[in-house]
């Protein structure tokens, strides 16, 4: 071949270090001496020019695995060597690669092939710009007439693969590295979109079109069907290409009149994305018929394969039912602009082509049950999920209706009625189809469903009828299943965790399918509901219950999810399809939505019958009690709009903004009509101290007792304000601070259950009795603790097991109440604190090797300081901070210097670990102070004996920062905390950095370094806002002509070594160094110009060095007049002045975004 | 106000039991449990139902503290499990022999009440320890060793330099 590269050598040289490389490739099989192979290979790779030699292994030699080698040898020699390679040679090489490829493409092993082709793609894609079009085209041509099939089927299929390759190889994504630019990666991708992809697209097109009739006339084919199946793949992959040349659909709405939607989001949760290639693609994809062509080959396949099970599974049909599916998400001006007309079109046309896909479903189900492929059923689901995120509900109902009598909504519910089924029928075998086709129909519910109310197009009523028999259809399978399980040892507890949420997923989308149909679906479930609990109660000591009760928990879980939202976090409302529905009816008793909540509270409150709670109420039953309580309470004991407890029976004025509707009044009154409010929550509480008390053990229920149910109570002032009223409060107050009985449940738990009740005492109204009743819940708590610690054989009986779980619990108890702190309760909370704070530091003391009681007395304290700081007065604050300097020297003096040894590795990354969560406990700690400098609610104003709160906490960071090794800073949460509290500490007290000594500055600043490098953007946002404070002060002060941080000497990397600089000529290196050569974000370009700025002002005729030597080592001279402009404008567009004021700074902002922009391409290096 | 079951149960004699009973539940991770006779150190704590209706039950996963052998054990969390008294004492450093044992002064706040000498502590096996023990020692540093002690067994633990002599 002409212009091949390199030195032609005798055939005795070549066959040698071919048999050094087959001897190689030949010890890989074997896993023998990696070292030795490794060294082989290497040395081939990295020879100089070792193209004669590759080309002669991989024509001559006999092995699979050494072509495959000389093949990546050539490939990585030509990216290294390619500023030696004459144009000609590059050709060559190319052309060579290719051409071996298709004179072999019916050789066996396919790899090799692949390998070849894909150096092809490399070499071709780094020689893009370089050579010209018609360089280009000459190449293209031999591509292409294989491609349309010129050489037959094998070389058809090469070529098709190629240019696969080819594309993939252009895909930022999936690029391979060639050392250049990112700017030249961007122009390839540029360059191909706008002059091949749509080519490549038609190509492939030509080479299906061609090989389908021989496909459809011939009996069956190998390599034409692999050929076809690679064309159709091809065309898939073209279309996942990220369409960069604008679409220039920019309608103003994002819902057309006609219901097409543009806002799509949703595809990503199944890895879909629209596809928007514009409107040149128009003539290849929309109006040649492209698609009606796919969709009757692929029928017509079908229909000549229907005898083969197997079929379905071919890649042939895989690949075309991916681009069947793919086409659906076809959006923006590919379309003319016709109000959508077109793409509706082109949605009917694939719903009623894929029909016989999901249609008819039962008799889908039961031939995948028997062992069909299900591989149709599914891509099926996808294409419908893709056609309800692109249209509105209306316009998603309506198109089934040209093909068929009914609507889309009822073949979907049809469908969906037969997957649960199957799900539910075939729970314990292996088969993932059901479940997978299931989360994306109930995707494709989410979606509809959600567009009711979002656009508020209604659904048709035959959509509502359809949807409230599928979940008749799934109560009605899930009852069977969980009676029929109700007997399992359903022990598989990793399993059932993981679950939980995945369970609770499906609930809620199941919920949103009933109350779409609200009418029918509410008094259904009652009526269940009510059936089961009659069961159970005529059935007491008589029969056996289990499958009843498996079936009340499930139903306990379902109403739960349809009549009330799961809203983490958020102020729960009464869900609106419920307040919407049952529009005549105007007594409470008579609602639905009542009788429901009444009859499963009922059940609820038979559990505080001991007799009852024996027979029936499981540690489980009961967690879904208490959740379902939970979430009743929050949703439908709603506020009053007049004054509390006062109820109008009549309805003259509207509660809610929409709709006067008499039945919505009902819903949001009935739950405190007739004092039923304060039953319920009476019933609350006693189920809860029930839970606490009656479970031994269950920390689960327990936690969901304390953290859900009893905090709902009171976090809104309407309930709570009724609910410390009643007497079972009051005990439940006196059980917890004067009986050992709620000792027994976990530490954890302890600590909410005292931060509930602390938080009860800002409801109640009179002051006297507010006071009385935080010292009932506190005292006996910090009595204990302070009688303790005061016992004369404290030291005795400290270290044994029960002591230990007493102060743990105390403790928690402590915190809890802490946590707690309101402004009415602040001062009693405080007085609490001032009682523990020598038994504090003794416990430190004591218990200094008992690791969970440091932790938690640190806890405490951070807590403490949390809540109070901003209220305290001088004095106060004076203890507080003496206090915790003590506490902090204590807990330094016991681990400075220590080292745990163990022999076992877990138990020592655990000590690593305690010591972690402490130190990041002393760090909040700190912060926690610092904030009574930013926030202060204190009232006095003898400023003189304040105590100066930047003092103590650089003292406090004295303390603490020898304990962080540079190890312990690879903690994320640890080193954000660290560096939170340093650049906060820069930003507000720069002058006393001055004055820290040298270790601690030292500590500081290197730890500045180690953070800059950081993974976490927050981390290196607050190095770079450290470093702006250090700079901004020096600069400052050196202004003012002080010394400023002048006497800081640290160690830098210079150019030629280490060297000893000031703090801003280090820092204005190493960000230097960041800006220009390494990964920086761009999201931190402001951060970064903020610090740069002062820094540059600091050391002007460093930068001006620095910069000069920069350009003298560029040794492109386009480049260097770029970097030269770029640095120029840099420091000299927008009027940039020497300050470093506000506007001054937003100016500085925008320079180095344009610079790092402007360099980026060229700079950077992939 | 406070009731006498809030104060701790032990007697100072109570020292003499080796273990103390627990409830499962309110055992955490961190905390110690007697795993088939032998003291050890929770490392992870799971909780699950025996059955649909049964009640928790905790699996435990535990590290032997003198031996490094990871114990496993699953007990109702109603149930009591026993709870090792680990005690941790500091001793000076003030000779290592060569027989493989270290002699140490009980700690120096104790030196009044208790100035005895320890002779029987052996040298841990674990080699960075040794190595740091020994090279201290050398220095001339002001070594302290605590020494870890539950159900009869006694062992170095940790070290910590107070500082050159």
């Amino acid at each position: 071949m002409q212009g091949f590269p390199g030195v032609a050598s005798d055939l005795q040289t070549l066959q040698a270090s071919m048999q050094a490389i087959e001897h190689a490739c030949s010890l890989i099989q074997m896993h023998m001496n990696p070292a030795e192979v490794e060294k082989v290979i290497g040395s081939l790779r990295s020879s100089s020019m070792p193209y004669q030699t590759c080309r002669f292994i991989l024509e001559a030699s006999q092995m699979a695995s050494a072509r495959f080698q000389a093949a990546g040898a050539i490939g990585d020699a030509a990216i290294r060597e390619w500023a030696l390679l004459t144009e000609e040679n590059k050709r060559s090489l190319i052309l060579f690669c290719l051409n071996y490829v298709m004179e072999r493409s019916s050789a066996p092993e396919a790899y090799v092939l692949s390998k070849v082709s894909s150096v092809a793609a490399r070499l071709l894609k780094r020689a893009w710009l370089e050579f010209s079009e018609s360089e280009k085209v000459v190449i293209f041509n031999e591509v292409k007439q294989s491609i349309v099939g010129v050489h037959g089927c094998d070389p058809q299929y090469a070529g098709i693969h190629f240019v696969e390759l080819l594309v993939s190889e252009f895909t930022p994504s999936t690029s391979s590295a060639m050392g250049l630019p990112r700017e030249f990666h961007e122009q390839c991708q540029s360059s191909l979109e706008r002059n091949y992809l749509k080519e490549f697209y038609c190509w492939a097109q030509a080479a299906m079109l061609g090989l389908a009739d021989k496909i459809m006339s011939s009996s069956r084919n190998v390599s034409e069907e692999r050929a076809c199946a690679g064309a159709i793949r091809l065309m898939f992959q073209i279309l996942n290409w990220n369409f960069t040349i604008s679409d220039k659909s920019n309608t103003k709405s994002n819902v057309l009149p006609s219901g097409i939607r543009h806002d799509t989001v949703v595809l990503k949760k199944f890895d879909r994305t629209l596809i928007k290639p514009g409107s040149a693609w128009r003539d290849t994809l929309i109006s040649c018929g492209h698609t009606n062509w796919l969709l009757n080959f692929y029928g017509a396949l079908r229909e000549k394969y229907s005898y083969d099970t197997l079929w379905n599974d071919s890649p042939l049909a895989y690949s075309t039912r991916q681009l069947i599916v793919q086409l659906c998400s076809l959006a923006g001006a590919v379309f003319p602009s016709d109000n959508g007309e077109t793409q509706i079109k082109h949605l009917i046309q694939i719903l009623s082509a894929i029909l016989p896909w999901v249609e008819p479903p039962d008799a889908i189900a039961a031939s995948i049950i028997s062992g069909g492929s299900e591989s149709e059923l599914v891509d099926g689901c996808h294409a419908l999920l893709s056609m309800a995120s692109l249209t509105t509900t209306a316009l998603f109902d309506n198109l089934l209706k040209s093909v068929r009598p009914y609507c889309t909504v009822h073949l979907l519910a049809a469908l969906t009625c037969e997957v649960v089924k199957a799900l539910m029928d075939n729970q314990r075998e292996e088969e993932t189809w059901a479940e997978e086709s299931l989360d994306i129909l109930l995707e494709t519910w989410n979606v509809i469903l959600e567009g009711i109310y979002t656009d508020r197009s209604s659904i048709s009523t035959d959509g509502v009828y359809a949807a409230s028999n599928l979940f008749n259809v799934i109560v009605e399978s899930h009852l069977k299943a969980a009676a029929d399980s109700a007997f399992e040892d359903a022990d598989n507890s990793e399993y059932f965790h993981a679950s939980i949420s995945k369970r609770d997923e499906r609930l809620a989308s199941y919920a949103l399918v009933a109350r779409v149909a609200a009418e029918s679906t509410v008094p259904f479930l009652a009526r269940l509901f009510q059936e089961r609990f009659a069961a159970l109660s005529q059935g007491l000591g008589k029969s056996d219950p289990t499958r009843t009760l498996e079936e009340l928990y499930w139903l306990l879980l379902i109403t739960g999810h349809v009549l009330t939202d799961s809203g983490e976090g958020e102020t729960l409302l009464i869900p609106e399809a419920l307040q919407a529905a049952f529009p005549d009816v105007v007594e409470a008793a008579l609602h639905p939505v009542v009788m429901l909540s009444w009859s499963v509270i009922d059940f609820s409150r038979q559990c505080l019958d001991p007799a009852m709670r024996s027979a029936y109420f499981s540690p489980r039953l009961m967690e879904a009690v208490v959740w379902f309580l939970a979430r009743w309470v929050a949703t439908y004991l709603v506020p009053l709009d007049t004054s509390m407890g006062n109820i109008k029976p009549t309805i003259s004025e509207g509660v809610v903004t929409n709709g006067s509707q008499p039945s919505r009044k009902v819903l949001q009154s009935f739950g405190w009509e007739n004092n039923q409010g304060n039953i319920i929550l009476d019933s609350a509480i006693r189920i809860s101290m029930v839970a606490l008390t009656v479970y031994p053990g269950e920390n689960e229920l327990q936690a969901l007792t304390c953290q859900k149910l009893l905090s709902v109570l009171v976090r809104r002032k309407h309930i709570c304000t009724r609910l410390v009223q009643l007497e079972s409060w009051r005990e439940i107050a006196r059980a917890f601070a004067n009986e050992s009985i709620l000792f027994s449940i976990s530490a954890r738990s302890q600590r909410s259950l005292a931060e509930t009740l602390i938080c009860a005492a800002s409801c109640l109204k009179d002051s006297e009795t507010s006071l009385q009743y935080l010292k009932d819940v506190i005292g006996p708590m910090t009595a204990c603790l302070i009688e303790n610690t005061c016992r004369t054989d404290l030291k005795s009986v400290a270290q044994q097991a029960d002591a230990i779980y007493m102060v743990s619990c105390l403790l928690e108890r402590l915190r809890g109440a802490v946590r707690a702190t309101q402004p009415r309760t602040q001062k009693t909370i405080f007085e609490m604190g001032y009682a523990v704070m020598n038994p504090l530091l003794s416990l430190l003391e004591i218990y200094k090797n008992q690791s969970g009681v440091v932790y938690l007395v640190l806890k405490f304290v951070v807590d403490f300081v949390d809540a109070q700081v901003v209220f305290l007065g001088a004095k106060e604050t004076s203890i507080l901070v003496n206090f915790c300097m003590q506490l902090l020297q204590v807990y330094s003096s016991h681990n400075i210097g220590k080292i745990s040894i163990s022999l076992s590795s877990s138990l020592r990354s655990e000590s690593q670990s305690e010591k972690y969560k402490d130190l990041r406990a002393l760090l909040q700690l700190l912060r926690n102070m610092c904030s009574k400098d930013l926030v202060d609610f204190s009232t006095d104003a003898e400023e003189e004996d304040r105590p100066d709160i930047a003092q103590v906490v650089y003292v406090g960071l004295h303390i603490v920062t020898p304990l962080i090794s540079l190890d312990l800073l690879k903690y994320p949460k640890l080193s954000r905390d660290y560096f939170a509290l340093v650049s906060h500490m820069l930003e507000v007290y720069p002058e006393k950095v001055a004055q820290l000594n040298t270790d601690a500055f030292t500590h500081i600043t290197s730890t500045l370094d180690l953070g800059l490098h950081h993974q976490d953007i927050d981390v290196v946002e607050n190095c770079l806002a450290a470093i702006n404070s250090l700079a901004s002060y020096h600069f400052k002060e050196r202004s003012l002509g002080k010394e400023g941080l002048s006497l800081r000497i640290v160690e830098t990397q210079g150019s030629n070594g280490l060297l000893q600089a000031s703090v801003t000529d280090h820092f204005f290196r190493l960000l230097l160094q960041l800006l220009l050569f390494e990964d920086f974000r761009m999201e931190l370009a402001g951060s970064a110009a903020d610090a740069f700025l002062p820094l540059i002002l600091c050391e002007q005729e460093l930068y001006q060095r620095l910069v000069q030597e920069l350009l003298e080592s560029q040794s492109n001279p386009a480049l260097k007049s770029r970097l030269a402009t770029a640095f120029n404008s840099l420091t000299n567009s927008n009027h940039l002045s020497i300050s470093l004021d506000r506007p001054n700074r937003q100016k500085f902002r925008k320079n180095l975004h344009h610079f790092l922009i402007e360099i980026s391409g060229f700079v950077k290096i992939k | 106000m406070s009731d006498e079951e809030h104060h701790f149960e032990s007697k100072a004699d109570a020292g003499a039991s080796k273990t103390y009973p627990q409830q499962a539940g309110t055992i955490r991770k961190n905390g110690y449990i007697v795993i088939k006779g032998r003291p050890c150190k929770v490392v992870e704590v799971s909780t699950s139902k025996t059955g649909k209706h049964g009640h928790a039950k905790c699996h435990f996963v535990a590290i032997d503290i003198f031996t490094a052998k990871k114990l496993e054990d699953i007990v109702p969390s109603s149930h009591n499990c026993d709870v090792p008294h680990v005690n941790r004492t500091d001793y000076q450093l003030i000779d290592i022999s060569e027989d493989g044992f270290v002699s140490t002064l009980l700690s120096v706040s104790l030196l009044t009440e208790n100035g005895n000498t320890k002779d029987d502590l052996k040298l841990p096996t674990d080699e960075n320890l040794l190595a740091q023990l020994k090279d201290g020692f050398g220095e001339g540093k002001d070594l302290v060793v605590s020494v870890m002690s539950a159900m009869g067994e006694e062992q170095i633990c940790a070290i910590k330099d107070i500082g050159p002599k």
